[in-house]
């Protein structure tokens, strides 16, 4: 029963809230709205036995994603009345667009109800582990047997982060910035010199 | 009793929505990545549903590459949203065609 | 269907906090309201910045450097999500498992020495 009610709880609010996420006024409401959304779906995700991916949704969603659009929303000075102008231009050709794509997939779920067709089946060697949680079990599956594709995720990663320093960081010249190895090579000898000039000579540096 | 079925058309509701999203908000780059988002979250919801359905984990490891895609994208996109901002002063889609170069 | 009974101290602790939180801020409004005399105007309703009207926008805009920090917070934070299936499920994956997380931290290091040599990680 608690299930139950727990599903349509979380459906009719992450519904709610993808709606609000397009339609809001203000990028910032929308950016809150998207943390409900995803906090829905985490949600739904556990209520099947997905925990471990509940809790990234949660973690790196919620914790970085919708923070760093959020980081956006307030970094760019944006008029967003001007950007809204189109809203209701296109609004009609939006809703077209979307019910002939809700009438697809309703037909292809018709279709699937009156008798699916069989691509194969799960064989289960890959299904849980007996006796063993979650995570435990879908860590033996990814480091077990989608090792290259874990190693192509790494590579995907490791191009974002290089094409994030790429395009928005900028030396700066104008600040002096603190060298921390130069200043503790230097040494006294080095920045001093003793001399003893005779009398009437100046000293040539 | 909740089945696959109530799953299948939660997720295939948001991802019209994404889709939606991104014609409604054709001017404004932030709100068309919120809807991409969306739309990755719907794909990541299926694949969970059809892999508890299925009993077979590997939904759910294919939702881990779909989640590490989709960061991977929103910094991206983000990162260029915020030089051509820099650059322009404003982040309307209708002028990115003058873009070149 | 998963069993959800053992979600229950999260729900507890959920409910707790939305009662707190929701304590905290209606019961000054409700006591406020009840004990002293309300009746707003437009101008005791503007917000207030000592004495003249604000002089700009509360939303200010942010350094572009804090996007950074974040880009590289959001790759460190998925790498360390990979980290938790991979150290409670040692024992089924082996040497291969181990050896293929240190290839991928080795990715994740040359990024990091990347962004340590263009200096991204500095703040003036």
């Amino acid at each position: 029963m608690i299930h139950i009610i727990a599903f349509y709880l979380f459906a009719v609010l992450l519904i709610a809230s993808a709606v609000l996420v397009i339609m809001s006024r203000n990028p910032v409401h929308s950016v809150l709205w998207l943390i409900l959304a995803f906090f829905n779906a985490a949600g739904l995700m556990v209520l099947v036995g997905a925990e471990f991916i509940a809790m990234l949704l949660v973690i790196v969603y919620v914790g970085a994603v919708a923070v760093l659009f959020l980081f956006v929303v307030m970094m760019l000075d944006i008029d967003f009345a001007e950007l809204r102008a189109g809203f209701v231009k296109n609004f009609p050709l939006g809703i077209l667009l979307a019910v002939v794509l809700l009438a697809e997939l309703v037909l292809g779920f018709g279709a699937y109800r009156a008798g699916t067709l069989k691509l194969g089946e799960a064989d289960g060697t890959a299904a849980t582990i007996a006796g063993r949680s979650n995570i435990e079990s879908i860590g033996a599956l990814l480091y077990g047997e989608y090792l290259f594709l874990f190693e192509a995720a790494g590579l995907v990663l490791l191009v974002a982060m290089i094409g994030a320093i790429v395009l928005t960081h900028r030396e700066r010249t104008d600040t002096r910035g603190q060298n921390v190895s130069k200043q503790n090579k230097r040494r006294a000898e080095d920045a001093t010199v003793n001399v003893k000039p005779e009398v009437g000579k100046g000293v040539t540096l | 009793m909740i089945g696959i079925e109530h799953y299948v058309v939660v997720s295939s509701i948001l991802f019209v929505l994404g889709v939606l999203g991104i014609f409604l908000n054709r001017k404004n780059v932030i709100v068309i990545l919120m809807a991409i988002e969306l739309i990755l979250l719907s794909v990541n919801l299926n694949l969970v549903a059809f892999s508890a359905f299925l009993g077979d984990l590997v939904g759910q490891v294919f939702a881990m590459f779909v989640l590490t895609v989709a960061a991977g994208e929103a910094a991206i996109g983000l990162a260029i949203l915020v030089i051509y901002f820099r650059g322009r002063g404003t982040i309307a889609v209708d002028d990115i065609h003058r873009m070149r170069g | 269907m998963v069993d959800l009974s053992q979600y229950l101290p999260i729900l507890m602790f959920l409910g707790v906090a939305v009662a707190l939180s929701a304590l905290f801020v209606f019961l000054p409004m409700g006591v406020s309201r009840l004990t002293g005399t309300h009746n707003p105007d437009a101008e005791k309703n503007s917000e207030y910045e000592c004495g003249f009207p604000a002089f700009e926008d509360p939303r200010s805009q942010f350094d572009v450097r804090f996007y950074l920090v974040a880009i590289l917070f959001i790759i460190f934070d998925l790498e360390a999500a990979f980290l938790f299936p991979w150290a409670v499920s040692l024992d089924l994956t082996g040497w291969p498992g181990w050896i293929t997380m240190m290839v991928f931290l080795g990715e994740l290091v040359v990024g990091f020495a990347y962004a340590w040599k263009k200096g991204a990680l500095e703040w003036e």
